[in-house]
């Protein structure tokens, strides 16, 4: 038993060596207090420093679809607040897609995502856009498959889920740690809350017009946009009809979800942060500027039977029958809208490709 | 008539048939912790007791809402309230959820008739008149609140839960 003190202190070592590896370090979620905590990380999914790392990758990886060309960044491209600047996207099939690619940012407080609410979670909603024949067209497990030939992908999901051969699930999972990352809180909006910048005079009449209701009878005019797009993050998690159609028939929206008739023609209440970044607009995209989107909501509208209510009776003229902005009013408007454009988001190192780091 | 009259008088009553339609065919969920979810239409609300109140909406004038209590129905439902609204079951409370995802809080103390002294409603007609699309056909109103902005409109689900 010559040897026992050294077989022991073989055994303790390679052991600790063993708990380091996979001794994973807690990723740190920094965003304003006024942004709340009213968010729920699924307990088999805790964000760490490793998950997020490799959901990124992930995010960037073109072997993610079955013609090794589509990422999700394909169409979700940081330059455009991870939205894409087409109308409609492009992906494996040369088809376009159905809807416009959504700008993903602050998801984290989103439980239902997508333009009609349908997936619960980040984890569960990025099933949807890989397996999609005209999006990246691959199932979870011919990825999976995929990523296991390589000599990148083995030892990272081993590192960061414990796992030896990897699964759709995991892949889902660490693409959802990084999503949970994409926080946009820096616009010049942000600090000028902060009192670090102020806002230009035409950007500050445009913010009051943005937040405040109109009340002809009071003289005070408005846009009402913050009764929808309003509070810290510019969002509320709701779904409304604003008008783009009598009755939306081509796409029902959450209607198709729900089949609730009250529900046609509605989608989701986007944040409108970064939104000069995310062209074009709606979930057909098809405005392509925000004067267009101004118009609609101040001259064009639909008077569809479940519109949203607050469009229905927002008026700043008494005899009014839509809003009734002036055209200086909405250019205010515009010129506020640009204050929440977050250029450090958008050139954020953490978030941009991995494979391209050492340019 | 012209061939653009009649277009738009049929549009109309496509709208109006949409209109009621969907309108009839909605429902209020009560779930959580109670003894008795419950699945209410507009009939079933009808045959409950019936409450009538005056108040004022955002537009300032005072309106006569007329429905029934809301404690009556969560009382249907088996709900903690009354004698029942002591010890831990003052930590429960109520989330109120429209159609369109808006979603607001109340203790269950503050709603319950016996406990705080305030009838809240839930309303299925307005000036004797059944709520239009967009407010109905079930909305909440709380006459003695100053801000209507937890009279939820298209109220949808009543869901009771313990604080934890």
């Amino acid at each position: 038993m010559r040897y026992f003190p050294l077989l022991t202190a073989l055994v303790i070592f390679l052991s600790s060596f063993w708990i380091t590896k996979r001794e994973l370090h807690p990723y740190k979620l920094e965003y304003p207090t006024s942004f709340g905590r009213r968010f729920t990380i699924p307990d088999d999914n805790s964000t760490t420093e490793e998950g997020v790392a490799l959901g990124r990758m992930l995010f960037y990886e073109p072997l993610l679809s079955s013609t090794n060309t589509v990422a999700c960044a394909s169409c979700h491209k940081q330059a455009n607040a991870f939205s894409d600047d087409r109308q409609l996207s492009i992906g494996v099939s040369g088809k376009p897609t159905r809807r416009n690619s959504m700008s993903l940012v602050n998801l984290l407080w989103v439980k239902n995502l997508f333009w009609d609410g349908r997936a619960n979670g980040l984890e569960n909603q990025a099933v949807f856009p890989l397996a999609h024949p005209d999006e990246m067209g691959q199932s979870l497990e011919a990825s999976a498959k995929k990523l296991a030939k390589t000599r990148r992908y083995p030892s990272l999901f081993q590192r960061v889920f414990g796992i030896s051969s990897i699964t759709g699930e995991h892949i889902t999972k660490a693409l959802a740690q990084f999503e949970r990352t994409l926080i946009s809180a820096n616009s010049p909006y942000d600090r000028s809350l902060k009192g670090e910048t102020t806002l230009s005079a035409a950007e500050q009449r445009g913010r009051e017009l943005f937040m405040r209701g109109p009340a002809p009878e009071r003289g005070v005019r408005g846009g009402n946009c913050a009764h929808c797009h309003g509070g810290a993050k510019l969002m509320q998690e709701v779904f409304h009809n604003n008008g783009l159609d009598s009755i939306a028939v081509a796409d029902r929206g959450r209607q198709e979800i729900t089949s609730d008739g009250l529900d046609n023609g509605r989608f989701r209440v986007v944040t409108l942060r970064n939104i000069a970044l995310t062209a074009p607009y709606m979930h057909d995209g098809r405005f392509a500027s925000l004067e267009q989107v101004l118009d609609h909501y101040n001259e064009h509208f639909h008077f569809s039977p479940n519109l949203s209510h607050e469009l229905r009776i927002s008026h700043n003229e008494p005899t009014g029958q839509r809003l009734g902005l002036t055209s200086s009013e909405k250019k205010d408007i515009i010129a506020f809208l640009r204050t929440l454009t977050d250029s450090t988001f958008i050139t954020n190192p953490a978030f941009s490709n991995p494979f391209e780091t050492k340019k | 008539m012209t061939p653009t009259s009649i277009k738009l008088l049929l549009g109309g009553i496509l709208v109006l048939l949409f209109t009621t339609k969907e309108l009839l065919a909605q429902t209020l969920s009560v779930t959580g912790e109670v003894k008795t979810p419950l699945t209410l239409t507009a009939s079933d609300l009808h045959a409950l007791e019936r409450t009538e109140v005056t108040a004022k909406d955002r537009d300032g004038k005072e309106h006569r809402y007329a429905g029934v209590a809301l404690t009556a129905i969560l009382r249907k439902a088996g709900a903690t309230l009354g004698g029942e609204l002591r010890g831990e079951n003052l930590s429960k409370y109520l989330i109120a959820k429209a159609g369109d995802g808006y979603e607001v809080l109340f203790s269950l103390a503050e709603v319950d008739a016996e406990f705080s002294g305030r009838t809240i409603l839930v309303a299925d007609s307005v000036d004797g008149a059944p709520l239009p699309q967009g407010v109905g056909p079930f909305r909440l109103v709380i006459p003695d609140e100053k801000r209507p902005a937890r009279w939820i409109r298209e109220l949808k689900s009543l869901e009771i839960r313990f604080a934890k």
